[in-house]
């Protein structure tokens, strides 16, 4: 509750001592559902609405947080250069300069999720809480060590799922594993509605019968995202983008801006598809 | 005889592993071999829904292992493919239940049983990784053509050339409208990058959302487009020389002056 107080009177940068930040995992079990794609267009929406964002990539030996948000030309240091003392925290961290309130922590490329200390991980998650009002975790697939180091340090979690059955059933092992202490949400993504209608696409009620969440967002499959994840340049950016505005709105819920249900993406009709308009 | 033992990885998730393990096993024991299909995905399986089989398990992987059960008795009959069988992971364990050395023992004994064990690996180069490669001579790797799936390929085909396996590739879910409009990487941008042999090529088809919720390889559903795409994959890795298919219809002008190759 202290949190959302905070959210509402949009933080300001000084010196005056500060409410901890939020500590957010993003994850889902199964790979290739979106949780990159997710972690940097939530980023990059929350940073842009005024709060001060980290994202941190725990997917050592598989990092991929940089390309989506083109910058993996800027990364010098990642998470274990800090962890083992080797650079400090600011030296690793790489500001998006598109949205100055954004930072990156990158993973390291060449070193295995095996190096990762969960507790001194887990302590790393709190510094930056002391400085940032947003840290998201961008976890690897799976249920290993990389996972085990990802939720350690986070107070709440975000569950990615896509409409299959196979997301289902990871996505609800992983909402077992994320424990009770955790506050979990859902975001359906990659939902198309054509195929919801002719019955062979899960909807977003099917998927939530099984997992029980509550429903942050529900993010539409639209072939812009891979455009934009190969060009690192996150679709929240961009105005016109639908699946952007869709990000853009999960953000103000987070920050408690916007309370209103979460929109079900739907089909867009022959003449919604004419002129430009949602049907 | 020992049967090939060929491990289909990644590095990233959701590239389609496990479908392809799926339908390139369903292709192979169409044409008449005996195939056995690995789930190495402990606590996170996923091949006994894409193959509709989840309802038969009555013992799994973690339990051959572990001494409870026969191996026979962990292998479930494909009902439509009698040459197919799925060992299956446990779902209520985690990697670490059993070893390398382990899962090589169980692959071994496979191999004898069969012509063709394939492995499907899980996502990520930890543990469950070092387990699925352990038993297997060969390798596919399974990517999509988007430079976060190519950067991990490549790191994966990494490790698995340090321990000698023979490496070759499936690009996945390939949309060739995006490849010549300039949005994705095109086949010869990804072989090129990852410079590994090239197995097959299968593009992006929203039949496989459908078929793959129904527990129906879509290899099995006659006249599909991706099922003669994955016969032939099954062929070129009995050592035939089959020519890639041209993917998509050509645009209006390419059919007016040029034909397809």
């Amino acid at each position: 509750m202290i949190n959302q107080v905070v959210q509402d009177e949009v933080p300001v940068a000084g010196d005056l001592p500060r409410v901890r930040g939020r500590a957010i995992v993003v994850t889902s079990g199964k790979g290739g559902v979106g949780k990159t794609t997710t972690t940097a267009n939530l980023g990059t929406a929350l940073a842009a609405l005024g709060a001060s964002v980290v994202l941190v990539d725990a997917d050592v030996g598989l990092r991929n947080l940089d390309i989506v948000l083109g910058l993996e030309a800027r990364v010098r240091h990642h998470v274990l250069d800090v962890l083992e003392g080797l650079v400090t925290l600011d030296d690793a961290l790489v500001t998006d300069k598109r949205v100055p309130k954004l930072r990156l922590l990158a993973a390291a490329q060449t070193r295995e999720k095996d190096d990762v200390d969960t507790v001194a991980f887990r302590d790393l998650i709190g510094t930056l809480r002391d400085r940032f009002d947003y840290v998201l975790i961008d976890c690897p697939a799976g249920i290993e060590k990389g996972f085990v180091n990802a939720i350690a340090g986070a107070d709440e979690a975000i569950v990615v799922c896509t409409p299959e059955v196979a997301a289902v059933r990871d996505a609800d092992r992983v909402v077992g594993l994320l424990g009770d202490d955790r506050k979990v949400e859902l975001i359906v993504n990659r939902l198309r509605p054509a195929l919801v209608r002719k019955g062979k696409m899960l909807s977003v009620e099917d998927v939530n019968d099984i997992l029980h969440l509550p429903l942050l967002g529900v993010i539409a499959d639209a072939p812009d995202v891979i455009v934009s994840t190969n060009r690192g340049q996150p679709v929240a950016l961009d105005p016109a983008s639908e699946v952007g505005e869709s990000y853009r709105a999960i953000a103000r819920r987070i920050t408690g801006q916007d309370r209103a249900a979460p929109e079900v993406p739907r089909e867009k009709t022959f003449f919604g598809k004419l002129f430009g308009g949602r049907s | 005889m020992s049967a090939r033992r060929i491990v289909l990885t990644s590095g990233k998730g959701g590239v389609g592993k496990t479908t392809t393990t799926a339908n390139l096993g369903a292709a192979l024991a169409k044409s008449g071999k005996r195939v056995v299909l690995v789930d190495a995905d402990i606590g996170l399986r996923n091949l006994d829904l894409v193959l509709g089989v989840e309802k038969r398990i009555v013992f799994d992987l973690v339990e051959v292992v572990e001494g409870r059960c026969q191996l026979r008795q962990a292998l479930i009959k494909d009902k439509r493919l009698e040459n197919l069988s799925i060992l299956p992971a446990a779902q209520t364990r985690d990697k670490t239940a059993i070893s390398e050395l382990q899962m090589a023992e169980v692959i071994q004994q496979l191999a004898a049983l069969c012509d063709y064990v394939l492995i499907d690996c899980p996502a990520g180069i930890e543990h469950g990784f070092r387990n699925a490669i352990a038993g297997a001579a060969e390798a596919i790797v399974v990517t999509t053509p988007e430079v976060s799936a190519i950067r991990d390929a490549d790191r994966v085909i990494g490790k698995l050339q340090e321990r000698g396996l023979p490496v070759r590739l499936i690009i996945n879910r390939i949309r060739p409208e995006m490849v010549r409009s300039g949005d994705m990487l095109g086949v010869d941008d990804v072989t090129e990058i990852l410079s590994a042999e090239l197995l097959g090529i299968v593009p992006d088809d929203e039949e496989v959302i459908d078929t793959t919720n129904r527990g129906e390889p879509i290899a099995l559903i006659a006249e599909s487009r991706l099922g003669a795409i994955y016969a032939k994959i099954a062929r070129r890795l009995e050592g035939e020389l089959v020519p890639f298919t041209v993917l998509g219809a050509p645009s209006f002008f390419e059919r007016l002056f040029r034909k397809a190759g």
